[in-house]
């Protein structure tokens, strides 16, 4: 099986991001591509490791400050920032995955939660006098050649194609033996290690790897609005980035991309049409769980009419 | 230092009395349920309710509001909670915070996002090792410490809180004696419910009262049940007053630390002790 | 002939995709003691968790005196007549020997006394454990106490996983006895890799390999014929 990101799934999904410029401005579509980045960090422990993460928020926030820091105190130049926050936020799942990686079920969701915490009040107290605090800490990056990103097209731009990068990588890797072996442990993780597998390092990698994934979209928020705040580590969040992978289907990455899509859309409009839009939530939140286990992507795939075609398949 | 120790215990006290209900849930139904902190933030306002609109004093305002919450919890049970019996646990978690949620933004609603200070509601001090104290705050050290005798003895002596134990230790065998475990662990899902409002009522003076005070406890209740182990009263009992402990020691030191040095604990336990859920 | 007392007919069982019962059949007639045998793996477990309820058959039926089991709560299993005894010979450990006892007895009401004294009947021994923690009884002593608790109430039959897997040659004696006083006052289906107590107690002998009942025994001179029986393992 190849893991190559297909044409028809490069135009599919330049597209409809693209179609989403008539209504919403550059900066606001860029959010929307930025999360769904996130989802798919989420989504590679979630959906294909089979773990619940209730704070996965600490990564973003990791990257967020992280890029900010970095411009701040190092170097302003945007790349080197993003670079350096993806480092940052792997070295942080790196770091606490040996500890994380060994629990599952509840504790694994509660550990998360935890460090989520500690991470939320590292910035928020600790070391405030670094972070700015509950006030956060502006960023700014300067011009790379003649890259500004404070251009709100050319950031657009880029991060649809930063989104193209994550979904080829994403894609390569769940279709390696890797990945396949993260579906293998989320079904029977004894069977995998009678195999002989060491679980604990595809586990720790996994983890690592979607940690940096979430370190990237936290650095790109940085990059599109110039200013972080503690609200980017905060773990009532977390919450926001469970549904959107939940209402777009888990363990698919055009699954993560509409549930990023969708969610980012309810969050923007409902407040205006629903005051009580956390009930809302809520009151999905349940009905997703009870009814509609496998999200709008798990549905439409099942729809024999609209089956994405698989590598191998004939036609 | 004396002053740090009492408000160790009282801490312990209340996080004894909020935890033990979701020790024992989460050993028997093996849910991970994160609606118990919204069942605690529901007394509390009840409390409020039950002072202010009825004008009860405080004894039976406390009553009035466990009492009240209870309906709620048995609902909650009937249509969420068993429905999530043998599924996969993350759905447990989801649903479950989801009904947080759903009753945090009802609470704002109908009260507003706007703290509620309550006063002490004794408002008498007692003198201990040359130390004045609020009597308050050492009965819910007494009431914590009644509690987990009564329950103590509710799991010895009582037919029911046999079948608890022994649904506890193997479910499958207690069904094969013709026995609707399911039918007590939701009465231990009611009692755990109304500890948890009682916890809220009892908290409410010392905190103030608001929407998200239930997210405040969410994640140290649930470190208290880890530590002390699911479903064991004693456990329970000895971990919510030693984290009580922490979070008063901590505080005295590095103030807004205190309960991240709870997280801390419960981290490094879960690396010693993995859980068996 | 009257009507069996348990029909399992044509049952397939799964877990998840993988099959383990396929087109099992079987009989159980009043007050008959009838033994499965089969290597491990072969689905004998399964079977007994089928009939009680504790999986739901992928097809096929489960009877008991004509009333269609299948979709009933093992606990609703338990009340109509049908007893499972657990293969791992789990008590409950916290609580002692009566109270065990008295969890057993809780549902259908019947006196402690009597209880208590039927099980003190069947295994005299056991009256010096009653108030001790069911947690310190030997593996053999739980095996007898796991049957005092199912004879509560007087069921129409009981379902035993290997009552003798890993006890010692005197304590399967006690077993053994115990279970020869039971033959005939009860139903009892059973499932058991010690052969020689199979050919010594069983009215019938059904002989499962790989989820499907590979033969079944039915004279005396066929059970009797261990060898016959190792041979077809």
């Amino acid at each position: 099986m190849t893991g190559k990101l297909r044409r028809i799934d490069i135009l599919l999904i330049a597209g409809a991001f693209l179609l989403l410029l008539p209504f919403l401005k550059f900066q606001r579509s860029t959010d929307y591509i930025i999360f769904c980045i996130f989802v798919l960090s989420f989504d590679l422990i979630y959906g294909y490791m089979g773990r619940l993460s209730f704070g996965h928020m600490l990564f973003l926030g990791a990257g967020a400050y992280g890029a900010t820091l970095f411009a701040e105190h190092v170097s302003p130049n945007p790349f080197l920032s993003v670079l350096f926050a993806i480092v940052a936020a792997a070295a942080v799942g790196a770091l606490l995955g040996p500890v994380v990686v060994r629990t599952t079920g509840a504790a694994f969701a509660l550990i998360n939660l935890a460090f989520n915490q500690v991470g939320h009040f590292l910035v928020l107290i600790a070391f405030a006098r670094y972070t700015g605090g509950e006030d956060g800490m502006s960023a700014v990056f300067s011009k790379v050649g003649i890259l500004d990103f404070q251009d709100k097209r050319l950031m657009f731009g880029f991060c649809l194609a930063c989104l193209l990068l994550t979904c080829w990588g994403m894609k390569r890797l769940t279709r390696s033996p890797f990945g396949i072996l993260l579906r293998m442990i989320k079904e029977n993780e004894t069977r995998v290690k009678f195999l002989g597998y060491d679980t604990f390092r595809y586990k720790w990698a996994a983890y690592t790897i979607s940690a940096g994934v979430a370190g990237f979209s936290g650095a790109l928020s940085i990059l599109n609005y110039g200013y972080v705040t503690p609200s980017f580590i905060d773990t009532n969040r977390n919450v926001e980035v469970i549904f959107a992978s939940l209402i777009g289907g888990a363990g698919s990455i055009y699954g993560s991309l509409v549930g990023g899509v969708v969610f980012m859309g309810i969050s923007n409009y409902l407040p205006t049409y629903i005051h009580r839009w956390e009930m809302f939530l809520g009151f999905g939140l349940l009905l997703l769980v009870f009814r509609f286990r496998t999200g709008i992507w798990g549905a439409l795939s099942a729809l024999e009419v609209f089956r994405p075609r698989r590598e191998g398949e004939g036609g | 230092m004396i002053t740090t120790l009492v408000y160790g215990f009282t801490i312990g006290g209340i996080l004894y009395i909020l935890s033990i209900g979701l020790s024992l849930t989460f050993g028997s139904m093996r849910i991970v349920n994160f609606a118990h902190a919204l069942i605690y933030t529901t007394g509390a306002y009840f409390l409020v309710v039950a002072l202010r609109t009825l004008g009860l004093g405080f004894l039976p305002a406390a009553a009035v509001a466990t009492a009240a919450v209870l309906p709620i919890a048995a609902v909650i049970e009937r249509y969420v909670i068993r429905r999530l019996y043998g599924e996969s646990l993350d759905y447990a978690i989801i649903a479950t915070y989801a009904v947080l949620l759903i009753g945090v933004d009802l609470i704002k609603w109908v009260f507003g996002a706007t703290p509620i200070p309550l006063s002490d509601p004794i408002g008498r001090d007692v003198g201990l090792f040359g130390i004045s104290f609020p009597l308050y705050r050492l009965l819910i050290i007494a009431l914590a410490i009644a509690i987990h005798g009564a329950l103590y003895l509710f799991f010895k002596r009582t037919v029911v809180g046999k079948i608890v134990v022994a649904g506890l230790e193997d479910k499958d065998a207690v069904r094969s004696l013709g026995i609707d475990v399911d039918r007590y662990f939701a009465i231990v899902f009611l009692i755990g419910s109304g500890l948890a409002a009682l916890g809220g009522v009892l908290y409410a003076p010392i905190t103030s009262v608001h929407p998200y005070m239930g997210f405040q406890v969410l994640l140290i209740s649930f470190a208290v049940v880890i530590v002390g182990g699911m479903g064991s009263l004693h456990g329970t009992f000895l971990a919510s007053f030693a984290l009580g402990m922490v979070i008063s020691i901590t505080g005295r030191f590095w103030g807004p630390a205190a309960e991240t040095m709870v997280y801390v604990v419960m981290a490094v336990v879960l690396v010693f002790k993995p859980l068996d859920v | 002939m009257s009507e069996p007392l348990l029909t399992v007919d044509a049952v397939d069982a799964a877990y998840g995709s993988a099959s383990v019962l396929h087109k099992v059949s079987l009989r159980v007639d009043s007050g008959e003691m009838v033994f499965i045998a089969g290597r491990n793996g072969a689905g004998k477990t399964t079977l007994l968790k089928t009939i009680a309820g504790f999986m739901p058959p992928a097809a096929g039926t489960v009877r008991l005196e004509g009333k269609d089991l299948r979709g009933i709560r093992p606990e609703k299993v338990a009340r109509l007549g049908v007893r499972y005894v657990f293969q791992d010979k789990r008590v409950f450990s916290k609580l002692t020997v009566r109270e065990n006892l008295e969890l057993a007895a809780h549902p259908s009401g019947e006196r402690m006394s009597d209880v208590v004294a039927r099980m003190v009947s069947i295994y005299p021994a056991m009256e010096k454990f009653l108030d001790s923690k069911a947690g310190g009884l030997s593996g053999g002593q739980r095996q007898i106490l796991l049957i005092g608790r199912a004879l509560t109430g007087n069921p129409k039959i009981l379902l035993v996983d290997e009552p003798t897997e890993g006890l010692a040659a005197g304590v399967i004696d006690d077993i053994f006895r115990l279970l020869s006083e039971m033959k005939g006052r009860l139903s009892m289906l059973i499932v058991e890799q010690n052969l020689p107590v199979v050919a010594r107690l069983a009215d019938r002998v059904y002989v499962m390999k790989e989820g499907k009942i590979f033969q079944e025994l039915v004279t005396r001179a066929e059970i009797e014929e261990t060898g016959a029986l190792e041979r077809n393992l």
